[in-house]
């Protein structure tokens, strides 16, 4: 089960904020103003203006405050939980970059020990005094999802009780830099777009309460959710190119279907992975046409709206998907305004926000050396 | 109690100074005077494809290869979706960030490496293997710190348990470059050994289709020590021991051996969970091989197959001095 929701997103602190932004169609993405940008090109990005940049361990402090926010949406006290009972699953795919910058520049930089990917889930777990799991899974933009995925198994087979799941990413010079390099940003993401050029970065954090449902319901929890299955698989075909045929995501969707023994036709909204690179989308488009035939489902990205925010994507797309199945609409895909025809098979959400009903939804992310992850979420009661 | 699987290969590369014979028969290889990954065993294309990688994916490609190669698995031909992978490393690209950074510090963006950059994934080596093998199953990279590759070792176990894999190929690789001994200094990281690169991997399949196996992992936990250096840790270690012992089946009572591949300095919280958890028995201890990051664990279930009596549960604990901790529960098989 899924007892509460944190948010620390582009479009605002608070579930509130993210999601009204998303349905409103906005987007964050604005010039860079957080570090010096004037190298770079493009340098667009979608940052988060209201937690400033004085702790150097910025993904750890997203971390914290998304892991804040969604144990007091669950009216959980920590201290409740037995503590050996209590884990943290987060992924990231920066961590303390932004401290490894400095360090690495020969600055004195507090808080050194910050720096590796694990960090962020540390400092979490630590915060409240976790004795159970605390590990950081590594699927590069896939890895939020994972996240989800591995909290949801821990519980399912006995190992915590409540865990913390989502992920943290930064937007640092490291990484606008990297992915302008490697030619696949732009300045504006266009999501399944005939138009799209590229992906924009985004950053935050999003924190799931993942909880054992006797737990939950001893405690009379409010439910905003649960993870209904869980799936993954490897292209095997290319370091940095999806396979274009979209065998490997479509495996992940197929492998959480059958892990939650749900049938394609009973999912009501899929939340695609939707970067805006010219590969991505039309990667995507085969394998979601290929596990729910064409246009049988309806699909939107939100990285037009908050940018691709890497190891934090998938969890924001889990949060989306539960927001999705409890309101009854599907926000705009921003950035789309004519469907490209490569992704004719898709039935994208985008103008306007749809009202939809609908009582489970998949989220699919994919990554750097060919990984694939999907989750099927299902709608509280 | 939950299933148990058969380990059917293993693979370990480790540096020159480390003692060979203490690791399965056949399983080890040793890096090379100047420094060099050995890659020879693998075949051809796959050693091409490791004479271009970074350095964490040339120590799991070479322990990896070496690994199926024992098991009986040839690179296949077609895509094996049933066959999966799950590595476990504590620093991850570290060394490769560091590379990247430096020139783009030095040279602007025009100093970005798009082949460095796309190789600042700690999951590159998990691709790699993916595509060498064509092993199409879940993917699976993590890390707990020093405590990673037990827990890759614990994933792996449960991707078998849920039949979402037939065969996982999992373990531990971290390398090691001035980089990163320097930030273990800056961060004071209490590891009190010489620091080691190293990859041990194994491949695990459930047990009735095998032919031939080294032994099995019966139970794994992991946990967290908010506190590792505190007076009272050690609640989380023992909160995993006891876990893992439930996960195979067994009381603590029944452990045989001990190989703990636990930094010295945090010698005393491992002690305290073992005085919770055994009772204050002192099974033998199975000397493992120590500051090798999250080979470490991995490498020291590799000793335990070694050199315990076989059938005898041992278990294999490692703690990072950033606070992860794990616990697994194996024992060797008796010869054929």
């Amino acid at each position: 089960m899924i007892t509460g929701c944190g948010v620390v997103s582009p479009l605002g602190t608070g579930l509130r904020p993210f999601w009204e932004g998303l349905v409103a169609g906005r987007s964050a993405v604005q010039p860079i103003a957080g570090f010096p940008a004037d190298d770079l090109e493009p340098r667009a990005a979608a940052e988060v203006r209201d937690v400033p940049r004085t702790d150097p361990d910025r993904a750890g402090a997203f971390a914290l405050e998304a892991a804040t926010q969604a144990l007091a949406d669950a009216a959980l006290d920590p201290a409740s939980v037995d503590s050996r009972r209590l884990a943290v699953a987060l992924g990231t795919t920066l961590g303390g970059m932004q401290l490894f910058e400095r360090w690495l520049d020969g600055d004195a930089v507090d808080g050194v020990e910050r720096v590796p990917y694990y960090a962020p889930a540390v400092r979490v777990a630590r915060r409240f005094g976790c004795r159970g799991p605390v590990a950081t899974p590594q699927l590069a933009c896939a890895s939020g999802t994972q996240a989800i995925a591995l909290a949801a198994d821990w519980v399912r087979t006995g190992r915590a009780d409540v865990v913390l799941a989502g992920g943290a990413d930064l937007l640092c010079r490291f990484v606008v830099a990297g992915f302008n390099c490697l030619r696949a940003t732009a300045e504006e993401a266009r999501p399944f777009d005939a138009a799209r050029r590229g992906l924009v970065l985004g950053e935050g954090g999003a924190v799931v309460v993942v909880e054992e449902a006797g737990h939950a319901a001893r405690r009379r929890a409010r439910l905003r959710g649960s993870v209904l299955g869980v799936g993954a698989a490897a292209d095997a075909t290319h370091m940095t190119a999806p396979d274009r045929e979209g065998r490997g995501a479509a495996r992940a969707i197929e492998a959480a279907l059958a892990d939650a023994d749900v049938m394609p036709a009973r999912i009501g909204f899929v939340s695609a992975h939707g970067t805006g690179t010219p590969y991505n989308d039309a990667m995507e488009a085969v394998a979601i046409t290929r596990v729910f035939g064409p246009r049988n489902v309806p699909v939107n990205s939100i990285k037009g709206a908050i940018g691709h925010t890497l190891g934090a994507a998938g969890a924001f797309e889990a949060i989306l998907c539960l927001q999705v199945l409890a309101e009854g609409l599907v926000p705009p895909t921003v950035g789309l305004a004519t469907l490209d025809a490569a992704c004719a098979g898709l039935d994208l959400v985008y103008g306007e926000p749809r009202p939809h009903a609908a009582n489970a939804a998949v989220s699919t992310s994919s990554g750097f050396a060919g990984v694939n992850a999907a989750l099927v979420l299902g709608r509280a009661g | 109690m939950s299933l148990a699987v058969a380990v059917t290969g293993a693979g370990a590369v480790i540096e020159g100074v480390q003692d060979s014979r203490r690791l399965p028969a056949d399983s080890a290889l040793v890096i090379g005077p100047d420094g060099s990954v050995p890659l020879g065993h693998l075949p051809e294309a796959v050693r091409a494809r490791a004479l271009r990688a970074e350095r964490v994916t040339q120590l799991v490609l070479a322990a990896g290869g070496r690994a199926l190669a024992a098991a009986g698995i040839d690179a296949a031909a077609a895509p094996e979706t049933r066959a999966g992978i799950v590595v476990g490393t504590a620093f991850g690209c570290f060394l490769t960030n560091a590379a990247y950074q430096r020139r783009l510090a030095a040279e602007g963006a025009a100093g970005a490496s798009p082949r460095l950059f796309a190789a600042t994934v700690s999951n590159a080596a998990a691709g790699e293997l993916a595509i060498a093998y064509r092993l199409a199953g879940p993917a699976v990279t993590v890390t707990a710190g020093g405590a990673s590759g037990l827990v890759a070792l614990g994933e792996a176990v449960e991707v078998l348990r849920a039949g979402r894999a037939d065969v996982v190929v999992a373990g531990g690789a971290d390398a090691l470059g001035r980089a990163l001994a320097d930030w273990v200094a800056a961060a004071e990281l209490a590891f009190g050994r010489p620091l080691a690169e190293a990859a041990a991997v194994l491949v695990l399949e459930r047990p009735g289709r095998v032919r031939s196996e080294l032994g099995r992992i019966a139970g794994h936990a992991s946990g967290f020590e908010p506190d590792p250096a505190g007076p009272t840790a050690g609640e989380g270690l023992a909160g995993a021991i006891a876990a893992a012992c439930a996960d195979a089946g067994l009381s603590p009572r029944e452990i045989a051996a001990v190989a703990s591949a636990t930094p010295p300095p945090l010698a005393p919280l491992e002690a305290r969970a073992l005085v919770a958890t055994l009772e204050g028995r002192r099974p033998r201890p199975v000397m493992p091989f120590g500051g090798a990051f999250g080979a470490t664990g991995p490498l020291g279930l590799l000793a335990a197959l070694a050199e315990a009596e076989p059938g005898a549960p041992v278990l294999v604990l490692d703690v990072c001095p950033s606070g992860q901790v794990a616990a697994l529960v194996a024992w060797a098989r008796e010869a054929a």
